[in-house]
């Protein structure tokens, strides 16, 4: 019984993983188990140079290496298990991640460099640069908004030690 | 009458105007940054996390747990108004209250959602406070083989039920906990990869893993959806409240949530979507209006948000009394505390009264704050609704920066939070939970240093972990949680596989 009223629903789940250009191909999972491997590797061999120890006395590379073990474990389980693997999750936005992982690099050169109002305003314009429905100008604003209320909150009202902005 | 008398005073720790304060700063964030679509508890606890350093424990600890359940409720408004959970939890609120909305009813279900979460925390405030000075007793009797059966066994509970499947989630977990070694070895004086890098020594903070494997994660996952426009719905205050006859329809759901997610939440490692989705499930069969479920009925929207909310209490009682989390936002709790220098644990009532009776009163306190927050004042919610995305996520991002940075003033924990927000959405798309990832992350260094007494105080023997009644029976509970998952795991594996296969066979002569 209870598999008759599930069926619609896997079947309904199955034809969307098609749909996307991700699911056709199949791949996904595996590499995870792969770079999983690497890093249970890493780890392992890492451990065995800090030393194990012995059992009444643990040393620094007995938890590593043991940790490792079980996931180079269940690393190649995964790789196995995810040979005919459901694909990508969701089809992946690469301008976004691409948009928001250089906001961050700019407010960590920036700041560090010209002080923190720069780099406010440097991150807010450059996180917002996919976003079509805002101007540039709109950017320029929401950046200027932005870096003035950090001012405000973090310098004036928190006191954090950061310069707003450095001589240069 | 000691628990009333405990409570009491708890009541006037969190009635101070500052803990009062701080209560209402967290509610309130804690809502605001739950209603905005896909930003969910996790992220919403990561990002107030930096400020609450600098305050006293007390008023920290009842900040975060502000932050925590009002992210929760907060999510489930954006779920009802836009179909779009705020909160993994808040979908099974969806499913039922989108309907709603979509007749025009949003405000009912609003209504509802607010009355029944505060029910529902409510009813795991009274559970906290008669079951946690019991279970801290029983757990005063633990050993470090009990406690590391305890630590296994939530890591396992947490994520052998993630969406990826078991073998991904306790991967994951195997990994937080690898992570979690990185730094100096608190037992040896040893250094352990840090490759040279000097700012490593003191291990990666766990603001940087929470903010980078969930701010940015989820910032970078949920920016789509601005540029393809979101829709906005309109409440009428008109039909804002439920009629008598739902009116009565509310209180046995009420309680039937909040008694299924007290219980779930406070299982070691289970969250509050398991909490959510098991009380629907079970109100779909037991309810008088069963048949109508699915399309918008006003128990449907009170049973999750009950039990999630009473989950969102109860996840307290493991973090606090054994300082194993009860759901992966409490991880964050633990590592809080610990930065405070208070290990979580049976200890904690009786070293820390005032802390943790201010904590389950400010439960009360926040609650009705809340309850104030999205009756009255359910307009500022709808509004912030409306405010385009375009200029939230780079505030959001430079909130991120600031938090981050804060720290210890240096960049390196910006580029360090940047490398591990990359991981954690390439991780996402393989279908690989963060979460557990994170729970691994903060209990790593507490199972180890756990592990290491067990052997040092059994002589190396191995034996100890079986012959102990308390650790023999949870780490055999552990397996079969385990072998389940797997089972599970493998047949929906196959299921999925069978059916794709047999639907693309059917799809072939459509094509032709």
């Amino acid at each position: 019984m209870n598999q008759h009223s599930n069926d619609p629903e896997d079947n309904g789940q199955a034809e969307l993983a098609i749909e996307s250009p991700a699911g056709a191909l199949g791949w996904g999972g595996e590499i995870g188990g792969v770079l999983l491997l690497v890093l249970s590797i890493i780890f392992m061999v890492g451990g065995w140079q800090l030393g194990l120890g012995v059992p009444t006395r643990l040393g620094t590379g007995a938890f590593p290496f043991a940790t490792g073990a079980v996931l180079a474990v269940l690393a190649l389980a995964i790789v196995i298990a995810e040979r005919k693997g459901d694909g990508l999750a969701e089809t992946p936005d690469w301008i976004g991640l691409l948009a928001i992982s250089a906001s961050l690099a700019v407010f960590a050169i920036v700041v560090d460099r010209l002080g923190l109002v720069p780099g406010v305003f440097a991150t807010v314009v450059v996180a917002s640069l996919p976003d079509r429905n805002l101007s540039l100008r709109g950017k320029a604003l929401l950046g200027i908004i932005v870096a003035l209320g950090c001012w405000g909150v973090f310098i004036e009202l928190l006191n954090l030690p950061i310069k707003p902005f450095l001589e240069f | 009458m000691d628990i009333l008398a405990n409570f009491s005073q708890g009541l006037l720790v969190v009635l101070q105007p500052e803990n009062l304060m701080y209560c209402f700063i967290g509610v309130f964030l804690g809502t605001f940054i739950g209603v905005l679509p896909g930003i969910g508890s996790m992220a919403a606890i990561a990002m107030i996390l930096p400020i609450t350093f600098y305050l006293d424990p007390t008023p920290a600890l009842v900040m975060i747990a502000g932050v925590f359940y009002g992210a929760e409720y907060g999510g489930s408004t954006a779920s009802i108004l836009l179909n779009v959970p705020g909160t993994p939890a808040a979908s099974i609120t969806a499913i039922e209250g989108h309907q709603l909305a979509k007749k025009g009813r949003a405000g009912v279900a609003l209504f509802s959602t607010a009355t029944a979460s505060f029910g529902g925390g409510i009813i795991g405030m009274v559970v906290i406070a008669l079951l946690s000075p019991f279970l801290a007793k029983l757990a005063l009797s633990f050993a470090p083989a009990d406690y590391f059966a305890v630590i296994l066994l939530g890591l396992i509970a947490a994520s052998a039920v993630s969406n990826g499947g078991a073998l991904k989630g306790i991967a994951m977990v195997i990994t937080g906990l690898m992570l979690g070694t990185i730094g100096i070895d608190l037992t040896t004086g040893v250094t352990r990869f840090t490759m040279g890098v000097p700012e490593l020594r003191d291990g990666i903070h766990i603001v940087i893993v929470a903010m980078g494997l969930f701010g940015v994660g989820e910032v970078i996952a949920s920016i789509r959806a601005t540029r393809s426009g979101t829709a906005t719905q309109t409440v009428d205050y008109s039909d804002f409240y439920p009629s008598k006859k739902e009116w009565k329809s509310l209180f046995a759901p009420i309680l039937r949530g909040g008694a299924i997610g007290s219980f779930i939440g406070a299982l070691p490692g289970t969250g509050q979507t398991i909490a959510a989705a098991l009380a629907y499930a079970v109100e779909k069969r037991v309810s008088p209006q069963r048949k109508d479920f699915g399309t918008g009925v006003v128990p449907g929207v009170a049973v999750p948000e009950a039990a999630n909310n009473s989950a969102t209490q109860t996840a307290f009682i493991p973090t606090l009394t054994l300082g194993v989390p009860g759901s992966p936002p409490m991880a964050i709790v633990i590592g809080a505390l610990m930065i405070y220098g208070i290990t979580p644990g049976p200890r904690l009532l009786t070293e820390q009264p005032d802390m943790f009776w201010g904590l389950v009163a400010s439960f009360l306190v926040g609650n009705i704050m809340l309850l104030i927050l999205n009756v009255p004042l359910i307009g500022i919610w709808v509004r912030l609704l409306n405010i385009p995305y375009k200029y939230m996520y780079p505030t959001i991002i430079v909130l991120i920066c600031m938090g981050v940075y804060s720290l210890n003033n240096n960049v390196f924990d910006i580029w360090l939070t940047l490398v591990i927000g990359v991981v954690g959405y390439v991780m996402r798309l393989f279908r690989f939970e963060p979460a557990p990832l994170l729970l691994g992350f903060v209990l790593g260094p507490l199972m180890e240093e756990h592990l290491r007494r067990t052997m040092l105080l059994s002589r190396g023997d191995p034996m100890v972990f079986v012959t102990r009644p308390i650790s023999a029976t949870l780490l055999a509970i552990t397996a079969l949680i385990i072998v389940f998952a797997l089972y599970s795991t493998a047949r929906t594996h196959r299921r999925a596989l069978a059916a794709r296969l047999g639907s693309s066979r059917k799809e072939q002569p459509n094509e032709l």
